[in-house]
């Protein structure tokens, strides 16, 4: 990376005020760093908790003790350095990243603070009860409250933006490097704190490492490299996608080669490929879909029927491939179906006919339309599939390594997601993409472009649904059973969350996003109950701080978030003019 | 024919509880363009706010339904308007100069979110619950048409409070503020009109008559569930639509017009009731692709 | 006498009761410039979107080279009129080569399958429109800000690179609305000189614009359309030197009118000296 230049725009006004903290941030931030290391070496428990002491359960294996120092008290050892180096070296948006790294200190201190009282039995657990001293997470999280308000002191800029221009050697290397981190934080955060019943502090060992992972990303972001690596991986999408299956295909060898995980990551994967569909709805075309799993739904209604299960409407059973292709081609036709009112309807009742759409299939599905659905009794005993004679649900062994049951569905289903993904990012830099994006942007300056916006419209719902009708295909044959229940109005909900939750049009958000809102129910099991609602709030809290999601687009970045605006607001641009109103 | 018009006379029924329900939906959009999706959950909320304050009273208060009753329509109506308060401070009014698509999805997270509170943390809400019998009993007999009591009073109420409504918007002092600001926010605020408080208002005032439809839903059914904000908000939104958005007797009228479509098709469709849900979105369906302004409203003209 | 490029006869456009067009008349000859000017509410911008189709005019006709237009404006695009807006109505969060490739939208030919699979034929397809693309930012002066995002762009940047995806169309005419609003004398100076530089290039041009000087130093011929009524028509002397012009710019703010006369009477005495 010779030609490094790293700048940060130099009009960024800067969004807080800044009066009253602004002397204080860099000795805020010092402070709160070297908080954050003394709350590491601290003691944080006074006695052992009933199901075992704390500090022992909650090492990760990654992480594993050196030092003595073990799991998250590594993290927050690592978050006070990070935050110390962030304060005193050159780093671009700097209030950014110690606010950043400050709110990881914070959240991780919090959790582990919060359990430790909950499961010790009250706050004697994290003070000086019994002759020990253990402030450990209240130390901690003073310095993460510290170092979030050095942050506000600092000053919040734009992000960094990096302007360094690779050659292709360089930039695969990169980008390989990138994405085996990427795999790493994924085994990680699998397997981090064991499968949910197993440990009883599973629950917290996950959280806290999220929000470990979560501000060590955030200040990424902050400095400009993960908006940069965007770019770059966009540049060499082929590549990154072909990289990115290839680390995924390596899943089954690291800790998370299980049959509990590879099953679990094969539902993240179908969900995963439906996002990335609903992704081009609503982040490319800005069509808002309520109704989108319905096409998931007709995929695997189709798979279903000329699978050969006993209930099977069609007495004919065909090969799977070719079934996938009637699911998708079937549950394109409804998507093109579904996307015509866009010829006369616009925005948001477009959204409400798509919902109406999804409802009217959940209720024929319920009746069992046609005889077809087999309504509540769903279409049960599905074949598993196979290849060769290996089934794909039993395990599986390449010479003398033996894989884990399921694998060959992970496989399948990575391959899905590649093709999806390779789909996704190949529409999105053609000519159509960019029609559908101009379309987003502003319908009627695409028209005056010569896009038949209508025309496109529905082509983009069509698209969408052939994608999900494939997923469809593939999902009843993994589950061996398909109920109309697994295609409600909240499904679609889930699925537009992990697409506005990743960041719309962006296709690394889509799979993050399916990721995170797939494997959080995995880990939080003792939080299982308020899932769709921590979902609802969350949509809310993402559209309130962060609409443009976590990865977000390159094109959706300035359009939701005004913190990263420059140059002219939107809706100066948008604006009305007075002719036409009047 | 004596089918007929028993059904005819459900679907007013029905109509009335809908059209409480739709004047939220068609205030609010009115004024801030926003498809509230929540408003039906705060509808549910009423419906369990009314219970929760009966199962709060003292047993003998509960007995005397002349007492209980009106306490009731307090408790819903108050934890309506605090709910709708709160959506709308703190889950809108920071998007409002967002594009369209974030307070949408806002709204949805909102619907989310309270319709899982109630159904996590109101006793025993993932079953159906009882309404409490302090309803007039008995019916209202016509000829060969039976209406309960219930029926009556929710038409009554429906009509009644739509009257008031449309009265105090096209009379008085505040009214006309929130139409100039359903017109030209930006105008009305130059002349003085506090635009937020305007908001608030139509969030309170949807708030108050989906709060009267809560309290009536349990009464007229004898019980109530999580879903029925849900469903209901879907028919009154339709409804809503149906009429014209915007306009306070178009979503009356389109209320009326939901509520037979309902118990007709119920009734008279191939597949029954099991369907008449279905009839109603292919309704709202084509009346978005072929009148979207409703049949009250005026058609929207492109923009150059 | 060849057929004008473009020709609107009789143009009316009714909303509701407002007759916002009352059966206008305008001919375009190949490779002029004719200026459109008016007191704000005359109709020019409706006029302009009678001629792009995003309108249907209630009564007339709008033809190109003799052919009456479609009544879409994607279609009108594709037949040769492109069009820019009053208020600058770029693709905010798409790159600076992105808004122009959008603009070869309908002189590209791939289709799904093509963008699909990005085959030979595609990629080459790709390659002609964004080495077309990358020469007409260079035409109106945009060089080396491909991977910008237009929003970022500063004003008088938008207004050339909503030029250059006009022109990307391979339009036959080019509708300009107020192209130089908030713009400085320098850049108004640039922009003259860049529709000069258009019409060299074959395309036949019509300009709203508010600054009468400019108008009046820049077209061979200028309209003055007053409450949706042509006034006046001809050569920017004949229209100049017309009282009801003037009388019909009274009808305006009294500092617009002071302006605008001022700014006509200077553009006079500079042309006498």
């Amino acid at each position: 990376m010779s030609t490094s230049t790293v700048s940060t725009p130099a009009a960024a006004p800067p969004v807080e005020q800044r009066s009253a903290l602004a002397p204080l941030g860099k000795p805020f931030a010092a402070v709160g760093g070297v908080l954050g290391i003394v709350a590491a070496l601290l003691p944080w428990v006074t006695f052992g908790l009933k199901d075992g002491n704390w500090p022992d359960k909650s090492t990760l294996q990654f992480f594993d003790a050196p030092f003595a120092v073990t799991g998250f008290r590594w993290h927050v050892l690592l978050l006070g350095v990070l935050i110390l180096v962030a304060a005193f070296a050159p780093v671009p948006s700097k209030g950014r990243v110690v606010r950043a790294l400050g709110w990881g200190l914070a959240v991780v201190s919090f959790i582990n603070g919060a359990y430790i009282t909950v499961k010790g039995g009250g706050l004697g657990a994290i003070t000086a009860l019994d002759g020990d001293v253990a402030f450990g997470s209240i130390v901690g999280l003073v310095g993460g409250v510290l170092a979030i308000l050095a942050g506000y002191g600092i000053g919040i800029e734009l992000p960094g933006q990096w302007k360094v221009k690779l050659s292709t050697p360089v930039a695969y290397l990169v980008l390989l490097v990138s994405f085996a981190a990427v795999l790493y934080a994924v085994a990680a955060m699998l397997t981090t704190g064991g499968v949910g019943t197993s440990n009883p502090y599973a629950g917290a060992i996950f959280l806290s490492f999220l929000g470990f992972a979560g501000g060590v990303l955030a200040a990424l972001s902050g400095v400009g490299f993960i908006r940069w690596l965007s770019v770059l991986s966009e540049e060499h999408r082929v590549f990154s996608v072909i990289v990115l299956a290839a680390c995924a295909l390596l899943l089954p060898f690291t800790e998370a080669g299980n049959e509990y995980w590879m099953t679990v990551a094969a539902n993240i994967g179908i969900y995963a490929a439906t996002a990335i569909g609903l992704n081009i709805v609503v982040g490319l075309a800005g069509l808002l879909d309520l109704g989108y799993v319905a096409f998931m739904g007709i995929g695997a209604l189709v798979a279903a029927n000329f699978s050969g299960a006993a209930t099977a409407h069609f007495g004919i059973t065909l090969p799977f491939p070719v079934a996938a292709v009637i699911a998708g081609v079937v549950a394109g036709i409804f998507g093109a179906i579904v996307g015509s009112p866009t010829l006369r309807v616009r925005g948001d009742y477009l959204a409400i006919v798509t919902l109406a759409f999804g409802e009217i299939f959940t209720r024929s599905a319920q009746n069992d339309i046609g005889g077809i659905t087999n309504g509540s009794n769903a279409i049960p005993g599905i074949p598993p599939l196979s290849l060769f004679g290996a089934e794909f649900n039993k395990s599986f062994s390449i010479g003398a390594v033996k894989l884990p049951a399921g694998v060959l569905y992970y496989i399948l289903i990575v391959l899905l997601v590649a093709a999806t993904m390779a789909v996704f990012a190949n529409l999105k830099f053609s000519r159509i993409g960019r029609a559908w994006i101009a379309i987003r942007e502003d319908e009627d300056a695409a028209r005056a472009m010569g896009i038949q916006t209508g025309k496109k419209k529905i082509l983009a719902f069509l698209i969408g649904a052939t994608l999900a009708g494939l997923a469809g295909a593939v999902f009843a044959h993994k589950n061996g059973t398909v109920s109309y229940e697994s295609f409600k109005f909240m499904e679609s909900v889930t699925l537009l969350a992990a697409v506005i939750l990743g960041g719309m049009g962006s296709i690394p958000g889509a799979v993050l996003g399916a990721a995170l809102l797939f494997v959080l129910p995995e880990k939080l099991r003792e939080f299982e109950e308020y899932r769709l609602m921590i979902f609802g709030l969350a949509l809310i809290v993402i559209m309130r701080f962060r609409p443009q999601g976590l990865i977000p687009d390159r094109h959706r970045r300035a359009e939701l978030a005004d913190e990263d605006v420059g140059g002219v607001p939107v809706d100066e641009v948008h604006e009305v003019p007075k002719e036409a109103k009047a | 024919m004596s089918v007929l018009l028993q059904q005819l006379a459900n679907g007013v029924v029905q109509g009335a509880l809908i059209a409480l329900i739709a004047l939220g939906y068609t205030m609010v959009y009115g004024i801030i363009q926003l498809i509230n999706f929540a408003h039906g959950e705060v509808f549910m909320v009423s419906s369990y706010g009314g219970l929760a304050t009966f199962t709060l009273l003292p047993d003998d208060l509960k007995k005397s339904p002349a007492v209980a009753l009106p306490l009731m329509f307090v408790g819903g109506i108050v934890i309506a308007v605090i709910v709708a308060v709160i959506m709308e401070r703190f889950a809108y009014r920071p998007l409002r100069n967002a594009p369209r698509l974030a307070p949408l999805i806002t709204a949805l997270g909102v619907s989310v979110f309270l319709q899982e509170a109630v159904r996590v943390w109101y006793p025993n809400a993932k079953s159906n619950l009882p309404y409490p019998k302090v309803f007039p009993e008995g019916s209202l007999t016509l000829g060969t048409i039976n209406v309960p009591w219930t029926g009556v009073l929710l038409v009554v109420l429906s009509v009644g409070l739509s009257v008031i409504l449309q009265t105090y918007v096209n009379k008085s002092r505040m009214g006309r503020a929130m139409r100039a600001t359903a017109q030209d926010p930006d105008t009305a605020k130059l002349m003085g009109v506090n635009p937020d408080r305007v908001i608030v208002l139509t969030f309170v005032f949807g708030a108050v008559l989906a709060g009267v439809a809560g309290i009536m839903f349990g009464g007229y059914l004898n019980n109530i569930n999580i879903d029925m904000g849900f469903q209901n908000g879907i028919f009154a939104f339709t409804a809503a639509v149906l009429g014209g958005v915007g306009s306070i007797r178009g979503a009356v009228i389109g209320a009326f017009i939901i509520g037979l479509i309902k118990t007709l098709a119920g009734q008279y469709m191939p597949g029954g009731t099991q369907y008449d849900y279905v009839w109603i979105f292919v309704v709202l369906i084509l009346v978005l692709v072929f009148r979207p302004q409703g049949l009250f409203g005026e058609p929207e003209r492109v923009r150059a | 006498m060849s057929t004008p490029v473009l020709e609107a006869r009789d143009v009316s456009m009714v909303f509701g009761g407002l007759k916002a067009l009352k059966g206008v008349t305008l001919t375009l000859d190949e490779g002029k410039i004719v200026g459109l000017i008016g007191p704000n509410g005359a109709g020019k911008t409706t006029f302009f979107n009678c001629l792009t189709g995003l309108y249907q005019p209630t009564t007339g006709q709008v033809l190109l080279k003799g052919k009456e237009l479609p009544g879409d404006p994607a279609h009108v695009t594709k037949a040769g009129v492109a069009r820019t807006f009053q208020n600058i109505r770029l693709f905010p969060s798409m790159t600076v080569l992105e808004n122009v490739l959008v603009g070869r939208h309908s002189r590209m030919k791939q289709g799904p399958l093509a963008s699909l699979f990005h085959g030979p034929a595609y990629q080459r397809g790709e390659r002609a429109a964004r080495e077309r693309s990358r020469e007409l930012l260079a035409f109106v002066g945009l060089n080396n800000l491909d991977d910008e995002l237009s929003r970022n762009l500063p004003y008088g940047d938008q207004r050339r690179l909503e030029i250059a995806r006009a022109l990307a169309t391979d339009p036959a005419v080019l509708l300009l609305d107020e192209p130089t609003a908030g713009m400085n004398p320098q850049e108004t100076e640039a922009t003259q000189q860049l529709i000069f530089r258009i019409r060299e290039t074959g395309v036949s041009v019509v300009v709203i614009e508010h600054d009468i000087k400019f108008i009046f130093g820049l077209c061979d011929s200028v309209s003055v359309l007053v409450q949706g009524e042509l006034l006046v028509e001809g050569s920017p002397e004949t229209v100049r030197a017309d009282p009801r012009v003037v009388e019909a710019y009274l009808g305006k703010p009294p500092e617009e009118v002071q302006h605008d006369v001022e700014a006509a009477a200077a553009s006079a005495e500079e042309e006498q000296a």
